[in-house]
Parts: C-alpha cells; sequence; structure tokens
C-alpha cells in the first residue's frame, strides 16, 4: 500500500512540474489588446490591429521573444471606455496574458490604465496622445507613450499661419480628451505667436450635422480654421464647410485627415485640407520603405501612422525585454525607461513618467490627390499651397 | 466664447432646421405607424435605415445610378424586408408584454448591426454626388439637404393621403382604433400588421437613402435615428401621424436654435428638456396620443 501512493504522489509531482517546465519553455508569450475594431474609431483601431499583427509576424519569424513565440490576444471594446476597460481585467485575470498593449485612442487608454496599473502590468500604449494620461498624480508607473502628444497636433498650422502674417484662428474640437488637449495646444500657440483666438467651440462626439456651428463660425470670417478631430466629424465638417461657404484661409484637421479614406470620401473636397501625421511613408526613417512595402503586400492596403505606431510600440516592448532580459514587470519598466530607440516610426525616448519626448510631428497638405509633407522644413516634400481658394472659385 | 448673433444666421439655422425637421418627421412616422397599429416601440427602426442607406450607397457605387432614383428602390427592397421580419419575428410579440417587444426588436437592431458590420465593414462610405449649395442672399441652401427635405416632404404628404383616402389606409387606422372591432369588420389584421411593418420601413428606407447623399454612412448609423424618431414620436403624442411631423419640425429646429444660441453640446441637453416639461405640461403629446 505504502510504496504504490509514494509512486503516485511522486509521478504526479514530476508530471506537473514537467507539464509547468514545457509550458514556461514553449508556450507563446501571449500579449493582451483592446482594440476599437467597430464603432467610432474603427478605422483607425483597425489599422493599429494590423501593425499588431505585423509585428507578431515579424518577431515571430526572428525567433519570438526571449525564445518563445509570441501571440496576441486582441478583443473589440467598441471605441467604448467601460468595454475597454472590462476587456483588459478580463485579459489579465481570466485570460491571465503574460502582457499587455495599449488599445486605440486617448480616452479608452485613460480608462484602462487604471486596469494595468492595478495589477502591475506594463502597457506600451502606441495611440494614446493626450498628456495628462501621462502626467497623472498619483503616478501611473508602467504605461509608456510612443507618439508626440496631443497638444502639438496642431502645430505645423498655427506655425505656418503665423509665419505668413495670418492674424485670427478658430478652433473647434470634439469634446473628447485627446482632442480638448490638440484644441487646447493650439490655442496657446497661437497666443503665443501673436494670433487672435475668435471662436472656440466643443461639439459631442458623434455630432454629423455642424450647420450652426458654422454659421457661428462663418460670422467671424476667420483667417484659420482649427478643427481637433477624429475621422467620421472631419469628414462632415469639411462637406457642411462647402455648403455653407466658409472659407478660411487655411483649414487643418487632426485625427483621421491623414487617411486614405479621408480623399476617397470627400474627392476633390479635401484638397488644400492641412493635416497633422505622427508618420508618413516618405520619411527617411531606417527601414521605413521596406515595412510600408510589407505592409501593403500584408494587407493589401497602405498603412496609416496608426498602423506604424502599432507596430513600433509592439516593436520598442519586445527590445525592452530583450533588455531586460525577462518578462517580469518592474526590469521591463526599467528597460523602457531608459530605452533610446529609432524605429520606422521614428524616435522613442521616454521620461520618467513614460511620456515621449524624441518623437516628432509633420504637417502635411492634400495636394492633386496626394498628402504633401510641407512642415516643418527640414522633413517638407512641397511648398504649401496657400491660400485656400473659396469654394465657389476652385 | 461666443458671436454676436445676426439676424440672418438665425434664418440660416432656422433653415437648417426645417430641412432636418421634415426628415426627421418623416422616419419617426415610421415608427409611429408601428406604435400605432401593433403597440410595439421598434427599436430596429434606426437599424432598418441603415440598410435602407446600404441599399442607395451600393446602388450607386455599383451601377452609377442617381443616387435619388433608387430611392423608391431602397423603399421596395425594406418594404420587403419590413414584411419578413414581421412575418418570421415580429407578430409573435404582438399581443404579449411590451418588454418582450423592446428586447425582440433590441435583438433585431444588434442582428443587423453586426451582420451589416461584417457583409459592409465598418468603413465609412460615402455617395459623393451633390455637393455645395445654392445661395440665396445671406442664405445657403445645402443641395442635398434640400433635395431631401422635397422629397421627405412629399412622401410624408403622400403616407397622409393613403392613411387617410385608401382602403387599405383606412383599414391601418381602424386596426390603430381598435384591433377587436377592425377584426369583427373583416379585416385581416395579420396583413395589417405586415403592410404597416412594411410601410414602416420602407419609410426609415427612405430616410436612410437621402441620408446617405446628405453625410457618409457606416453600419452604426442608425441608432442616433432610433432614438430621434422615439423623441419626435413622444414629443408629437405617440400613435398620432400628424403629431410626428409636428415633432419633427420642433426637434429640428431646437437642436439648430441651441446649437447657435447655446452651444452644439447643449444642444442634446435642450432636446432632452424639452421632452421632459411635454411630458409634464402635456403627458400625450402635443396633439395627443393614440385614443386607448
Amino acid at each position: 500500500m505504502k510504496r504504490p501512493a509514494i509512486l503516485a504522489v511522486g509521478i504526479t509531482a514530476l508530471g506537473v512540474l514537467g507539464a509547468s517546465l514545457l509550458a514556461s519553455a514553449q508556450g507563446p508569450v501571449r500579449i493582451g489588446a483592446s482594440l476599437s475594431l467597430t464603432g467610432t474609431y474603427a478605422k483607425l483601431g483597425k489599422n493599429q490591429h494590423e501593425g499588431y499583427q505585423l509585428c507578431q509576424k515579424d518577431l515571430n519569424a526572428k525567433g519570438g521573444i526571449l525564445g518563445r513565440k509570441v501571440e496576441f490576444v486582441v478583443y473589440d471594446d467598441q471605441s467604448m471606455p467601460p468595454t475597454g476597460v472590462r476587456l483588459y481585467e478580463k485579459l489579465i485575470t481570466e485570460d491571465k496574458v503574460d502582457a499587455v498593449m495599449g488599445p486605440y485612442s486617448s480616452p479608452i487608454t485613460e480608462a484602462v490604465a487604471n486596469v494595468t496599473e492595478k495589477y502591475k502590468k506594463v502597457m506600451v500604449s502606441p495611440l494614446a496622445a493626450t498628456t495628462s494620461i501621462f502626467k497623472k498624480e498619483p503616478r501611473r508607473k508602467y504605461i509608456f507613450m510612443v507618439i508626440s502628444p496631443a497638444e502639438v497636433y496642431l502645430e505645423g498650422l498655427i506655425d505656418m499661419a503665423a509665419k505668413r502674417g495670418l492674424k485670427t484662428v478658430v478652433i473647434v474640437n470634439e469634446d473628447t480628451l485627446f482632442s480638448k488637449a490638440a484644441a487646447a495646444g493650439a490655442a496657446d500657440l497661437a497666443k503665443k505667436k501673436g494670433m487672435q483666438v475668435v471662436f472656440q467651440e466643443a461639439y459631442p462626439k458623434g455630432n454629423t450635422d455642424f450647420s450652426a456651428l458654422l454659421t457661428k463660425i462663418k460670422a467671424t470670417n476667420p483667417d484659420v480654421i482649427a478643427a481637433a478631430t477624429y475621422f467620421d466629424d472631419a469628414v462632415a465638417m469639411t462637406r457642411q464647410m462647402r455648403e455653407l461657404n466658409v472659407n478660411p484661409k487655411m483649414y487643418g484637421v487632426t485625427v483621421g485627415g491623414d487617411l486614405p479614406e479621408f480623399y476617397d470620401t470627400l474627392k476633390g473636397n479635401a484638397e488644400y485640407i492641412y493635416g497633422a501625421t505622427q508618420w508618413e511613408p516618405v520619411l527617411s526613417y531606417p527601414g521605413n520603405k521596406e515595412w510600408f512595402e510589407a505592409y501593403k503586400a500584408e494587407f493589401k492596403h497602405e498603412p496609416s501612422y496608426h498602423s506604424a505606431a502599432g507596430y513600433a510600440g509592439c516593436v520598442i516592448y519586445a527590445e525592452g525585454v530583450k533588455r531586460a532580459g525577462s518578462l517580469e514587470p518592474d526590469k521591463v519598466r526599467e528597460a523602457l525607461l531608459k530605452l533610446e530607440m529609432r524605429t520606422m516610426f521614428g524616435d522613442y525616448k521616454v521620461d520618467q513618467d513614460g511620456f515621449q519626448l524624441a518623437h516628432k510631428m509633420v504637417t502635411f497638405q492634400w495636394q492633386k490627390e496626394k498628402k504633401i509633407v510641407v512642415w516643418p522644413d527640414d522633413l517638407a516634400q512641397g511648398k504649401v499651397q496657400f491660400p485656400t481658394p473659396a469654394w465657389n472659385a476652385r | 466664447m461666443n458671436v454676436l448673433i445676426t439676424p440672418a444666421m438665425v434664418g440660416q439655422v432656422i433653415i437648417s432646421g426645417l430641412l432636418s425637421g421634415v426628415l426627421y418627421g418623416m422616419v419617426a412616422l415610421g415608427l409611429a405607424l408601428i406604435f400605432g397599429v401593433m403597440r410595439i416601440i421598434n427599436v430596429a427602426h434606426g437599424p432598418l435605415l441603415m440598410l435602407g442607406a446600404y441599399t442607395t450607397f451600393f446602388l450607386y457605387s455599383a451601377f452609377g445610378l442617381n443616387p435619388y432614383l433608387t430611392v423608391p428602390v431602397s423603399m421596395a427592397v425594406l418594404f420587403v424586408v419590413g414584411v419578413l421580419l414581421e412575418r418570421t419575428l415580429v407578430f409573435r410579440v404582438v399581443d404579449a408584454p411590451e418588454l418582450s417587444s423592446l428586447l425582440l426588436t433590441f435583438g433585431i437592431s444588434i442582428a443587423l448591426v453586426n451582420a451589416a458590420q461584417l457583409a459592409f465593414t465598418s468603413d465609412l462610405r460615402a455617395v459623393e454626388f451633390l455637393t455645395g449649395s445654392w445661395i440665396l442672399g445671406p442664405f445657403a441652401f445645402s443641395k442635398s439637404r434640400v433635395i431631401a427635405f422635397v422629397f421627405a416632404a412629399a412622401l410624408t404628404a403622400g403616407a397622409f393621403v393613403f392613411l387617410k383616402s385608401t382602403r387599405l389606409g383606412k383599414a391601418i387606422r381602424a386596426t390603430s382604433q381598435s384591433r377587436e372591432v377592425a377584426m369583427v369588420c373583416g379585416i385581416d389584421v395579420g396583413a395589417i400588421h405586415r403592410l404597416t411593418f412594411g410601410l414602416a420601413s420602407a419609410l426609415a428606407a427612405a430616410g436612410g437613402a437621402l441620408i446617405a447623399v446628405i453625410v457618409a454612412i457606416q453600419p452604426e448609423m442608425g441608432q442616433i435615428w432610433t432614438f430621434k424618431s422615439f423623441l419626435v414620436i413622444v414629443l408629437g403624442g405617440a400613435g398620432n401621424y400628424p403629431g410626428a411631423l409636428l415633432g419633427g419640425m420642433l426637434l429640428g429646429l431646437v437642436e439648430q436654435l441651441a446649437s447657435l444660441f447655446l452651444t452644439t453640446q447643449l444642444s442634446e441637453v435642450v432636446a432632452y428638456v424639452l421632452l421632459v416639461l411635454v411630458l409634464l405640461v402635456r403627458p400625450t403629446g402635443l396633439l395627443g396620443g393614440r385614443q386607448t
């Protein structure tokens, strides 16, 4: 009786030990994320998702992370922060993923950061551009920023306008975290450059009727309209600007304006519009051209900066793990704080809060169906077409 | 921060308000019809509108059809979809407690939106057909919105004539007044229900087709129209058909004027405050609700 019992216990113990050893040696590193695959941010969230997918493929082709394959576990948060919170909770507590990456958009990142901080999970957040997410009391320790902050999105537009002697500017924004910060940054900068903000107003998320807002804007007859938008609202606002014959000398939007779909949807009405982007395929970052081609081949359409940032964020996280030599959050955190890296997306270097310092933003203008980078001067591809002609003079 | 508001600006937003108000009225009339006849709040009304919009988009992009010519096609397609929905699902909850019909139509709504996301993707689509506007003195009349207004006004008028003076229309109104008496008079109530659901879906489709020319569309465009239509019929008096038109105009004007004098953000608040006030002062809506 005695011997077989001991034997059984021994075998079981060996089995458990063996199984756990096997798992740690061969199981994939599972990285969880929620992304906006449907809802208001679907277009942008999907591109980010493809960035993650391509990164997974490339990492695995090079042998994965710490010798283990990489596998993304992605859920759809329907562009809603509460859903994101629930999904990160699920990823960490139920799915027990090894690591997490950020969701799409600032509002959702802001919400889910509370969850990832609670469980002390490092989260590289490639598509969160709002300063307040990273500069927060009490301090968030495990979140890392990849793109330039919201406040500088409209910097190029305002800077070019000021250089051309324009005086009055109207600022409008969707009333969400990122857009508010972009609008506030534009307002500060305009005042610093001696311009006058003659009208400023926010509109609710999902708004598609801008008649009354544009009627007010038209009455102020501004030189510049700076709109802190996402995608649907940028399209609707542009169409109604034409309908109501609102004619600023410069008109710029933030997110969404850089998507090929922006031009496909608006056709010729997109001409002369300025947009801000974190990245363009023409920028001379290492491996950028090759990455652009590989992405096109993989997904049969062109990447946007959301795709590129998603990819770069994932590469940066992998580099952090490599330097830390472990998935242990505190070690990865130390490595990411020290890391200075140049990817095909541009530069990465953060301060002690994980706030991005090195990455550069560019401003483009839609000219003859193409985005031409026009600002800053050292990265510019072409000349600005200025001023924007009136709608009825095109 | 606010600007000095001139009479011309007020005129401009009143124009915008009336243009969208009639569209609200037409779409809400569909919801009012179903509520009047079947006592069901059709939460899937907005998603049906979305399907109408996509029908127009695909006819326009695949065959290059003039989108305004596709309005009758969208209406016909959605009429059939509406009849089929009634035939297979909705008829089961006509006499059930209100919660069942809410749950069912809510379910249909989720299914339609998700099916559309799978089939059409969630990309934004646009019918870039008629942009720009006609300028009349200080006022701009958006071309696509004016034409939508004309269509909506004509279709709403047509629907009223149909309800008022045709035998079928009278049968619908009779059923809406008292199902039992209508049945005793030899009206096939089941057929009237199917017809009503089909007509209401066709009105939603017309709205969708017209909206597709005004703004870019995506599978989740519909839900907001369910809410707006609901607001409109409660304002006008649930089950009261002319009330839907009045409620629509009122909502259009209130939204625009509130955006002008206050802010765009507050315009929705104002619309719902108005709803609460109407419910406090006249619980049956401005023109009175359906008699019970």
